[in-house]
């Protein structure tokens, strides 16, 4: 039953394959917008050869997944957006059962060499009123089974019901953390109403520990607000036409992440909301990187995207029509295997493909008019058209491009790339992650102009000039240069750039680390440090730099007070904390010549000219009786910290005290502070300070003793 | 013996000052009961023979309750400022097997079963009581103008099936955001945070729990810092080994992790080379983690704390209702009671023995005490009335509090007030 209606979907009548039949006024034709580039380089070198929707994924370039998921859906017009290498894509399509006459699907091609995001896209598409009504939005990489006509149902509702409030409905598929499709690079995390299905908060999770989610989501009338850490972005989203509009209304807005987030954040100015519909049992996943590659061919030979199949053949191209036998073993046409050769299970063989004796092949895709050698052991290896693999060859997990050719006795360790026409070997062993490509790595600057803007180049990485193929890398017979993908000198401001396999997954969180375990189990506060803090923090450093030059410089110390002034002001701080700030300032102040060491002595020998030197600013701030009590606890704090000069507090406050800073009644007040802490109190006990105190206390007493008489 | 059931009853109702300076907030009357009769008489129903009682001196001299369970009663220092961590750390003693705590302002209908079931079923370390936050439906008498401080509110993440305990936060200690650590979104990648939840104070609590709260003194509250720690811990992996050393002589750093009781047939199973630990799929075998939280979320049914004026006002309204179901041998209206206007006392109204109330006196929605007397021609409306008030002739109450020993004069018109105790109001006051 199932393959009927494969082959339904197949066929000239893709009728019963539409949407629910149309009840009072047919909804207008269903377009699509399908953008055909992914505006990065994460495919590179790759995808310098070839458009990454070209890209074979199980023998079929990617957008013909793309297409035949839109037709299947219901769509009968799609607007093909290219840019980057836009007439391999035009030929292709041209070439391609889409652009028949028969086919349900309209295929519009719209090239243009000036688009540098999604965002350029739908201002184009709103530029030109390409769309009359909602409308699918996908990449030309999304393989996919889903059936949208519940998700665009559902979307069409709630724009009836509410006017054009909702403007946009993405659709995710349920798969656990640790799926295998679930890539770092694209996980997100969501925070949904689940009543409306509503998005309240949308984020890439991007390796993050903690996620935040900001208060606002949880202040309205929602009654449960849901996370979700186990969906899935299949990249495709049912639009209103306002979404076109929206774009141009906002140039600053480049992806689709951008759109999201800008919509959600501004939900309550503009009011647009967005949804999102749930797919558990059907297909839907984005090639945007190698892992995903490996995990949606590997799915489509496990057949999880049923009816889209190897054998269905959906493209009707009379080359890549193949056999389905158990274990999930696809063979095409003309296929031949060698004596002693083993299919394992979960392999694809193209049409016209050799393979020699004694093969073992397991969990692979092998493109057509490949030569395969005696002896060779596949394993997870993608080998595209017209790859030659000698005898003895070992390759797991691994990408071979069309053309390329791998002599004998080499051995490709998981995560390797060979690109077009490489040569590697003989008798060589490529480590994990190595990529070979025809195009020297520098070559990139050449054409960034035709690619995208925001991919940074590394310019250190593209002083080293290859002049000839270094055969360390790609053994004697090798043609080809070695990219590095994976350096650690390579720092991009943008973006750490991933190794071009995509980050691991690592399919279960390592045990919490101490750090880690700390901040979140015994004081969740401790961490919220406020970001006045951090203005305190900088401010302190301002005024040391102001306090440093006044030392070089021997500026005087009105013109400190003037600049501390002014930095108080830029960075609103407060009265109190200036003088905190200051104290502490001046106190740490002869620590940085003292380096490590912390001689009491040493130390008061430099701090009190210093604290001369400085007496008018003081004097500037502390003259209320409270802000005696300030220094004295920024003093008491500075001295706590400093076990090692506790001795000589004595002899500071003495000099503040000589120096008519502070007062002897507020020394005083501050010594019998009541609430002070136990280390306080031991600091209290210091006995040069008692000495000072009780000297402090006996002139007080004879001084007012002598106003008595 | 399963459980050990302790009844908490030494806090002092600090925000119910109004009420609580003059009667002890256990005793405060609610539909003539004293309010720590709730939860005795919810764990005697279901069968308990003995709980122990923390509460203060006073209390004790003043507890007269007719029960027929053993009460234990556990009298704290009335000076030391004690949680409720505290409270059960000073009986530690006297616990042998995993205990049931509640607060003495209970006051539910809750089947107790469905959270000892959660404890039971999933093995948990903690299952706890909650239920939809109540909104006060009229204004709480003597409050008028006083603007209610907004309660800050709870965070509670539950996973998809709403009983496992995932994530509790409260808004006071959040700024401007909700932070929630990626270990437990892995394991629970849909969780459903709720904001309307109010903690019922009913917690079941492994007997561990109790000896890890001996040994970490840095516990004072079990609701606001022993829980949190536990729903943290969920996650959290124990601490290492290596570390081990130096743990015990720090005391701070007690991890929850030492005090779990191994399981010898775990640890057994989990070194089968057949042990499947659901690696892909989130159902981990064993409900995954050693500490376990539940909760079990009211969805109906009468459950309210009584510990502001406002509930304490709405309880009496609801009780009631709520009477006939917990002991029905007693009638509202007190056999001793003398009315002579049967017709004019609502059913909705309670009244104490030895209370008389005059002719036409109209009683609706009402809670009166004993040894009251009203006299005639008095309507009484929404009203709680405490033990030997007078009300005289021709007074009109609505919605007020009348505590205990408070005179009314004749022709008062009395409207959302909150009259002391033994304070006498002129006649005609208005």
């Amino acid at each position: 039953m199932m393959a009927a209606r494969g082959s339904g979907r197949r066929g000239a009548g893709p009728g019963a394959s539409r949407g629910p039949d149309p009840q009072e006024e047919p909804p207008p034709p269903l377009q699509a917008v399908l953008v055909a580039d992914s505006f990065n380089r994460r495919f590179f070198p790759v995808s310098k050869d070839r458009p990454r929707v070209l890209l074979p994924l199980a023998n079929v370039a990617m957008i013909d997944y793309t297409l035949e998921f839109l037709t299947a859906t219901g769509v009968e017009e799609t607007f093909v957006f290219c840019c980057w290498k836009s007439a391999e894509i035009k030929e292709h399509l041209h070439k391609s059962k889409w652009c028949r006459r028969t086919s349900p699907n309209t295929v519009r091609i719209v090239t243009s060499d000036l688009y540098r995001s999604l965002g350029d896209v739908l201002r184009d598409v709103d530029a030109k009123s390409l769309v009359r009504s909602d409308f699918l939005l996908v990449s030309g990489d999304v393989v996919s089974n889903i059936n949208v006509s519940v998700a665009l149902e559902e979307h069409r509702m709630r724009r009836k019901l509410e006017k054009n409030v909702s403007v946009m409905t993405m659709i995710f598929k349920e798969s656990s953390p640790g799926h295998r499709a679930r890539c770092q690079e694209d996980d997100v995390i969501l925070a949904m109403d689940s009543t409306t299905n509503r998005i309240l908060h949308y984020q890439r999770t991007q390796g993050l520990k903690h996620f935040s989610f900001p208060m606002s989501l949880f202040q309205s009338n929602i009654e449960t607000v849901e996370v979700r850490h186990d969906l899935l972005d299949c990249h495709i989203s049912i639009c209103s036409p306002q979404v076109a509009e929206l774009f141009t209304d906002n140039f600053d807005y480049q992806t689709r992440d951008d759109f999201v987030r800008g919509l959600l954040v501004n939900e309550e100015v503009l009011g647009n909301q967005i949804h999102m519909h749930v797919t558990a049992e059907e297909y839907g996943a984005c090639v945007s990187n190698l892992l995903m590659y490996e995990a949606v061919c590997s799915d489509i030979i496990r057949r999880w995207v049923y009816p889209i199949t190897p054998e269905m053949n959906f493209t009707d191209d009379e080359t890549k029509s193949c056999t389905h036998a158990k274990h999930n073993i696809y063979r095409g046409a003309e296929v031949s295997l060698g004596h002693g050769s083993v299919l394992d299970e979960n392999v694809l063989v193209g049409q016209g493909t050799v393979i020699g004796s004694k093969c073992s092949i397991a969990n692979s895709v092998i493109g057509q008019h490949c030569k395969i050698g005696d002896e060779v052991t596949l394993d997870g290896a993608f080998l595209w058209n017209g790859v030659h693999v000698a005898d003895h060859v070992e390759i797991r997990q691994s990408i071979v491009c069309d053309e390329a050719e791998v002599k004998e006795w080499v051995k490709l360790s998981p995560h390797c790339v060979l690109t077009s026409q490489v040569v590697v070997g003989p008798n060589i062993t490529l480590p994990e992650g190595t990529v070979i490509s025809l195009h020297p790595p520098d070559e990139e600057e050449d054409d960034e102009d035709e690619f995208s803007d925001d991919s940074g180049v590394n310019k250190e990485e593209n002083k080293v000039k290859l002049k000839g193929y270094n055969k360390a890398q790609v053994g004697s017979e090798g043609r080809g240069y070695l990219w590095k993908a994976d350096d650690e000198n390579e720092v991009d401001e943008e973006e750490q750039r991933q190794s071009l396999w995509g980050p691991l997954l690592k399919p279960e969180e390592e045990s919490e680390t101490e750090s880690d375990l700390s901040l979140g189990s015994e004081q969740p506060d401790s961490r919220a440090a406020s970001p006045q803090l951090d203005d305190i923090k900088v401010f302190q450093n301002e005024v040391l730099g102001t306090l440093q030059r006044g030392e070089e410089e021997n500026i005087s110390c009105d013109n400190l007070v003037l600049e501390i002034n002014s930095l108080k002001y830029a960075y609103n701080i407060g009265l109190k904390e200036v003088m905190q700030v200051l104290s502490k300032v001046v106190l740490e102040f002869p620590l940085q010549q003292l380096n490590a060491e912390l001689d009491p002595q040493r130390y008061c020998g430099m701090l009190i000219p210093l604290l001369k030197n400085w007496t008018p600013v003081f004097k500037n701030y502390i003259k209320r009786a409270s802000d005696h009590l300030d220094a004295l606890s920024a003093i008491e704090e500075f001295f706590l910290e400093h076990d090692g000069l506790r001795t000589s507090i004595a002899k500071v406050l003495m000099t503040f005290y000589q120096r008519e800073i502070l007062a002897e009644e507020t020394i005083l007040c501050w010594f019998s502070q009541r609430n002070a802490s136990d280390k306080g109190r031991q600091l209290r006990k210091n006995q040069q300070l008692q000495k000072f105190i009780q000297w402090l206390e006996e002139a007080e007493e004879e001084s007012s003793e002598g106003d008595q008489e | 013996m399963e459980f050990q059931a302790v009844v908490m009853a030494a806090g002092g109702g600090s925000r119910m000052m109004d009420l609580t300076s003059s009667i002890p907030k256990p005793l405060l009357p609610v539909g003539n009961k004293p309010l720590i009769w709730y939860p005795l008489n919810l764990l005697e129903r279901v069968g308990f023979e003995e709980v122990i009682v923390v509460t203060t001196k006073d209390v004790q001299k003043l507890l007269n309750l007719d029960t027929k369970m053993k009460l234990d009663i556990v009298c704290i220092p009335d000076d030391a400022d004690m949680g409720t961590a505290d409270s059960l750390r000073h009986i530690h003693q006297k616990i042998k097997t995993d205990v049931l705590v509640l607060s003495c302002d209970l006051i539910t209908d809750v089947a107790l079963h469905e959270v000892v079931d959660l404890f039971r079923a999933y093995d948990a370390t903690l299952s706890m009581l909650m239920k939809k936050a109540h909104e006060p439906t009229e204004v709480a008498p003597g409050q008028k103008g006083k603007k209610k401080p907004v309660e800050q509110r709870d965070f509670i993440g539950v996973d998809d099936t709403g009983k496992r305990l995932l994530f509790m936060a409260n808004e006071a200690d959040l700024d401007e955001e909700l932070v929630i650590k990626r270990s437990l979104l892995q394991k629970h990648p849909r969780m459903h945070i709720r904001t309307g939840l109010a903690d019922a104070h009913l917690y079941c609590l492994k007997k561990y729990v109790v000896d890890f709260l001996v040994e970490n003194r840095s516990f004072t509250s079990i609701r606001s810092e022993l829980i949190p720690y536990l729903v943290r811990k969920q996650f959290s992996s124990p601490a290492s080994f290596q570390g081990q050393g130096d743990r015990e002589q720090d005391p701070k750093s007690l991890d929850i992790y030492r005090f779990l009781k191994d399981d010898s047939f775990l640890e057994s199973a989990s070194a089968k080379p057949c042990w499947n630990d659901h690696r892909g799929d989130l159902n981990e075998a064993l409900h995954g983690g050693k500490v376990r939280c539940y909760v079990h979320i009211m969805k109906e049914g009468l459950c309210y704390r009584v510990n502001t004026l406002g509930l304490y006002i709405e309880a009496n309204r609801q009780v009631p209702k709520l009477l006939p179901v917990l002991c029905p041998e007693e009638l509202l209206v007190h056999v001793s009671a003398q009315v002579t206007d049967k017709g004019l006392v609502g059913s909705d109204s309670i009244i104490g023995s030895s209370t008389q109330i005059g002719e036409k006196t109209s009683i609706k929605h009402s809670v009166i005490g004993t040894s009251c007397s009203i006299k005639d021609k008095v309507k009484i409306t929404n009203c709680v009335i405490m033990n030997s008030v007078t009300v005289e002739e021709g007074c009109s109450l609505q919605n007020s509090l009348l505590c205990h020993n408070a005179m009314i004069e004749k022709g008062a018109d009395i409207k959302d007030c909150l009259i002391g105790s033994g304070q006498r109001l002129e006649p005609k006051c208005k």
